[in-house]
């Protein structure tokens, strides 16, 4: 089977739904000006580019119609190129990356472009017209069940307290602060422009965060609950894309090989503790890899909450020095369609960074199911 | 004339920023300029420290979040360049002469020749602000001196000086009443103008008198508040409300510039009891309390009155006064009392009323300045005058000599007559040349009161009136308690479609009450229910969906013209007019939810069709939008705010000025005369069964954090029924009569539930939601 290989990572700043400076940008301009970026950076031969496979929880509106194919005019990538949009709610984007090896290993292309968008602004959690369906509810009840009922879920079957999910949320801000003080962020931001507004770096991190501030908060989804707005990932505004290619192509072409895809896996679980989704997926992909958690050294494990992070790391066994070295999607943000792509591409980049052989990126996804993807430094 | 279209206030203190606010709220750019603090990296941190404490403060002084952009702050060491951008600039700044007059140097050298300066002062007189002054900048100098909190009371006094430039004065004046909502009373340059002149003395004489007469705070406020039309704070409880430090200071100020022989000077003694509270921070409200306070000791709220006699705070006491039974009706036996309670009311009345006339012509050359000024600037519903006619001239002037008070010459002018008349169908008012003359209204104050002294009403029943208000329009006017809506109400609105159709051109929906409307009759409904009559139930509700109907398909304009709160069965009229013309101090909303109802007169249905055509295409948006809203029961608190909930449309219009909105519905009715078509019914796009189960969702998640008690789910249940359409399909359309049927059936069912009907027993006796 064909060795297939992520040749580069590039990312928009991430900013606050509604208050951060890309909130009057429009999510297929910010995600073209993060593909651009990529194709720019990586110096790939556009031509051979087979498809621009694009992740979105909410494909409408703004980030509607097929925006992947329009993302590749607004990239003013050649005609040739060819474009889906995918949805796997926040797994969008890392399974565009496994599509794109399913291809490459199928032999039916040997360039892909895997990317993720959404705007948390411009198109609202839900969409704008979300109709669920009575009957599955008649079934399942917790079939649409809102993200921060399952965190308090997780959070009171794991007992994670809150004191926990504090301590962890400062966890986050502190290590996405110091990354970015040290410029290890700098590398994978594309600035964005637009008409209306335009971002250079992170929005959504407070390095002022501590114990004592997240203490203070109201909960946010349940009076007697443990979960508030500092233990969750904020709405967010963002894109992320990266250049995934068989090994043989980045070879002949002379392009970085940031890592190999050693294994994935998609798992479904229990809708009301989708948080866990982690869990089984990783599990999957281990047993595939013919690893074991102790072998991995980079873990990108998607923060959605604090408490079904901690969580998994729990049950997965993980250590905490490998965990989401540079800070997580509570510092970070969460634009769940581009996050996929980030921690992909974050936990390919970490490997090298960190001396590491391999690396584990894994996220849950609403309604009830995990993804996970192993990668191998090269 | 000159035009005002940029304001400069210097003095970010809260009357400077207050005021600088107010201008913003009129939609005219400001600039608010205060001291640079020194040790402060930002230069303009007190202006911008100021209107950052205004975004907190309640009531609010912005009435939308568009007009605190209109706020540009900056600092009077580096700003001062832009007054020359300005039409005019209020000096807001402490009350001291050296200061002003440094200032104003600095302005009149930096500002363009003609733009007006004026001063907020209450207690300098205009000359000495002017005193060396240039020619030039006397001409355009005056006092506009407004009341706190700016946005909401309405009074302004104007003082201009012999220099002043009449042009300059109107150029303000205008501007300050039709942008800013003002009512200007032109005042003498004597001290404290009119209306402090008047309250401080009120409030003295209430607080020496209550002492003399061994009364309570509680007692004194009983007397000197509503059987007067006075606030039920009566003397007390208003300076606990403007601050008990703020009355040695005017106190002083106006001894030292009133001559011995003024009445103010004998209502003076010293009080020790006022110094201490002062000194130990009870300065009021503003402070750890005042005459009145809350006692949080040990985590209770103890509510506690000052003892007058030991200077000790004790448990509030209700006043218990049997002589105030009657009060409101007979004022004369309430004065001649000869309990404490009565002896105070006619001590504090008595002279007060005797020192309004004493102020003529010194303050002010006109007894309805005097009596604007009480009404707007201290919310009395009668002034000093009017109260003297209520009580009579005669018998006023009988009992002062019979108690050896004085008596001024304006109270003996009027002596046999009143100071107030109707003739020929018009408001008169005495003046002090011993002659009446017709009250005048300015250009585009038209008020139906005066509509009412000079016609009779073309068609009325208990609960409503009709009025001819001119040029093709009428007027209608509710007239039942409290202006609750009611069969007998919506019955009068057809026969007005048929008489307006036969013979006039467009009809105006406005009253002159303290509320336009706060729903409707609960108390008939809960009748009817207890009755069990559901079929009058139903019928009633189908009468009013009706009434509204045929009002808004009716072959003329329809124009709605509230002010105060539109709640409820209030706020469903809007809804259905074809244009709104609104005061800017609206409290408007659909808040049935909070009564356990749903809206059962259109007030959904309409409010979706608003909704649809602003929002993403789909039948959630729209649905989603007003189920937000009306589950909460929210209201606008202002008419801005009403716009941005949808309620006020693009053509409809905001009214500054309480006086003028009459006037300008009317011309907006005309307006819409020539070539006039009822509107298209909406046709409305809903989710059907899929958006019953997001609503739901929606209010379990609030169920969980604590903000929805069980009933709120309940109703918000029916409500979720009506507004995602009952079991309609998502891409086929619904009329308006569809989701007026569901209306009615939600509304129904739910008066069928026991804890709806707790509530509205519970609002009718308290006044107040049940959150049960």
């Amino acid at each position: 089977m064909k060795s297939v290989v992520i040749a580069g990572y590039a990312r928009s700043p991430f900013t606050l739904s509604k208050k951060g400076e890309l909130a009057r940008v429009r999510p297929d301009d910010i995600a073209a000006q993060v593909v651009r970026a990529l194709v720019d950076r990586t110096g790939v031969n556009v031509a051979d580019i087979e498809d621009l496979i694009m992740g979105c929880a909410f494909p409408e509106g703004e980030q509607g119609f097929n925006v992947a194919r329009l993302v590749t005019q607004l990239a003013g990538l050649p005609q040739s190129v060819a474009g889906a949009t995918l949805n796997r709610f926040c797994g969008s984007s890392m399974y565009a990356v496994h599509m794109a090896a399913g291809q490459i290993q199928l032999g039916a292309g040997e360039v892909f472009i895997c990317a993720g968008i959404e705007s948390m602004t411009r198109i609202p959690l839900g969409g704008f017209n979300p109709m669920p369906n009575p009957e599955i509810v008649a079934k399942v009840p917790a079939a649409y069940i809102s993200m921060g009922d399952t965190a308090e879920n997780v959070a009171q079957q794991w007992g994670i307290d809150r004191a926990a999910q504090e301590a962890f949320a400062v966890r986050s801000h502190t290590r996405a602060a110091a990354a970015q003080a040290a410029g290890n962020l700098d590398a994978e931001i594309v600035p964005i422009q637009g008409k209306r507004g335009g971002a250079a770096k992170d929005g959504c991190i407070r390095p002022e965060t501590s114990a004592e501030v997240l203490a203070g908060l109201k909960p946010a989804f349940s009076a007697t609950g443990s979960v508030t707005a500092g233990t969750s990932s904020p709405l967010t505004d963002g894109a992320a894309a990266v250049l995934v290619c068989s090994e043989e192509y980045a070879d002949a072409h002379g392009l970085p090989k940031l890592a190999r895809i050693k294994s994935v896996a998609v798992a479904g679980c229990d809708p009301s503790i989708m948080g866990i989704g982690p869990v089984a997926a990783t599990r999957k992909a281990l047993a595939r890899a013919g690893l074991t958690i102790a072998d991995i050294d980079v873990v990108e494990l998607n923060e959605a909450f604090a408490s079904q992070a901690l969580a998994c790391a729990r049950d997965l066994g993980i250590r905490d020095e490998t965990l989401n070295i540079d800070g997580g999607a509570i510092a970070l943000g969460h634009p769940l369609g581009a996050t996929g792509a980030r921690i992909t591409g974050k936990a390919a980049s970490l490997l090298a960074r960190v001396g590491g052989k391999y690396a584990l990126a894994t996220q849950c996804i609403g309604g009830g199911q995990g993804i996970a993807t192993i990668l191998e430094r090269v | 004339m000159q035009q005002i279209r940029k304001v400069a206030v210097i003095g970010a203190g809260v009357m400077g920023a207050g005021i600088a606010a107010q201008i913003a709220n009129a939609g005219t750019p400001v600039l608010l300029l205060d001291i640079v603090k020194p040790g402060l990296a930002d230069r303009n941190a007190v202006a911008a420290g100021a209107v950052a404490k205004m975004l907190k403060t309640e009531p609010a002084p912005f009435m939308s979040k568009d007009a605190v952009k209109l706020v540009e702050v900056g600092n009077i060491e580096d700003d001062l360049g832009k007054l020359a951008e300005c039409d005019w600039v209020v000096e807001a700044i402490i009350e001291r002469l050296d200061l002003k007059q440094d200032l104003y140097r600095k302005i009149d050298a930096v500002r363009r020749p003609g733009t007006a300066v004026s001063s907020n002062t209450s207690t300098i007189p205009l000359a000495d602000l002017v005193r060396g002054m240039s020619d030039g900048f006397q001409q355009d100098f005056l006092i506009t001196h407004f009341f706190n909190p700016p946005r909401y009371m309405r009074l302004l006094e104007v003082v201009a000086g012999p220099a002043s430039n009449p042009q300059t004065v109107a150029a303000v004046s205008r501007f300050s009443d039709i942008a800013l909502g003002k009512t200007i009373v032109n005042c003498n340059d004597a001290p404290g103008f009119i209306a402090n002149r008047l309250g401080v003395y009120w409030l003295q004489v209430g607080i020496l008198e209550a002492i003399d007469a061994g009364l309570t705070v509680e007692e004194a406020d009983a007397v000197m508040g509503r059987p007067f039309g006075i606030p039920k704070t009566g003397v007390f409880g208003l300076i606990d409300l403007v601050g008990l430090d703020l009355m040695p200071h005017v106190n002083a100020s106006l001894l030292g510039s009133l001559p011995n022989t003024d009445p103010f000077h004998v209502a003076q003694r010293d009080l020790p009891m006022l110094t201490r509270m002062i000194a130990e921070g009870y300065t009021g409200r503003k402070g750890k309390g005042g005459f009145y306070r809350l006692n949080r000791d040990g985590g209770g709220r103890k509510k506690e009155a000052m003892d007058l006699a030991t200077g000790q705070y004790r448990a509030e006491q209700k006043a218990e006064l049997p002589e105030l039974a009657e009060a409101g009706r007979n004022l004369r036996a309430l004065l001649s009392g000869t309990t404490p309670a009565g002896r105070y009311a006619w001590r504090v009345i008595g002279q007060t009323l005797s020192y309004a006339a004493h102020i003529i012509p010194q303050a002010a050359g006109d007894i309805e300045a005097i009596d604007a000024a009480m009404k707007l600037g201290y919310n009395w519903q009668s002034g000093p005058f009017e109260l003297a006619d209520k009580i009579g001239v005669d018998w006023l002037i009988a009992k002062l000599e019979a108690d050896g008070m004085p008596v001024p010459a304006m109270l003996r002018i009027a002596a046999g007559r009143s100071f107030y008349r109707v003739e020929n169908g018009k408001l008169q008012a005495l003046g002090t040349d011993g002659n009446y003359a017709d009250v005048v209204r300015a250009p585009g104050v038209l008020l139906l009161e005066d509509v009412k002294r000079a016609s009779k009403p073309v068609l009325r029943n208990g609960s409503a009136s009709v009025w001819d208000i001119g040029d093709g329009v009428l007027c209608f006017e509710f007239t039942s308690k409290s202006n609750s809506l009611d069969e007998a109400l919506m019955s009068l609105y057809g026969k007005t479609i048929a008489l307006v159709q036969q013979k006039y051109k467009a009809l105006v929906i406005y009253n002159e009450g303290r509320n336009f409307s706060v729903g409707a009759n609960l108390g008939l409904a809960l009748f009817a229910v207890n009755i069990a009559a559901w079929g009058e139930i139903e019928k009633l509700v189908k009468a009013g969906q009706d009434a509204y109907r045929a009002l808004k398909y009716a072959p003329f304009p329809v124009v709605s013209a509230p002010s105060g709160m539109a709640l409820g069965g209030g706020c469903e009229i809007l809804l259905h007019s074809d244009a709104i013309q609104m005061h800017a101090e609206t409290y408007t909303g659909l808040v049935e939810c909070g009564v356990g109802v749903i809206p059962g007169w259109g007030g959904c249905t309409e409010m979706l069709a608003r909704w649809q055509p602003m929002l993403p295409k789909g039948p959630m948006p729209a649905a989603a939008k007003v189920f937000e809203m009306v589950s909460t029961a929210q209201v606008s608190k202002s008419a801005a705010d009403a716009r941005a909930m949808g309620i006020l449309r693009k053509n409809d219009g905001i009214t500054m000025n309480r006086d003028r909105l009459l006037a300008d519905a009317k011309a907006k009715a005309l307006s819409l005369v020539e070539g006039y078509t009822p509107p298209q019914p909406a046709m409305i796009t809903l989710p059907g069964a899929a958006g019953k189960l997001a609503f739901d969702a929606a209010v379990q998640g609030f169920r969980k954090l604590g903000k929805a008690t069980e009933h709120d789910v309940t109703v918000a249940g029916a409500l979720a029924t009506v507004l995602s359409g009952g079991d309609a399909e998502p891409w086929i359309p619904l009329n308006e009569e569809d989701v007026l049927a569901l209306e009615r059936q939600q509304f129904l069912a739910l008066l069928h539930n026991s804890k709806t009907l707790a509530r509205i027993e519970h609002t009718l006796e308290t006044g107040k939601p049940l959150r049960n």
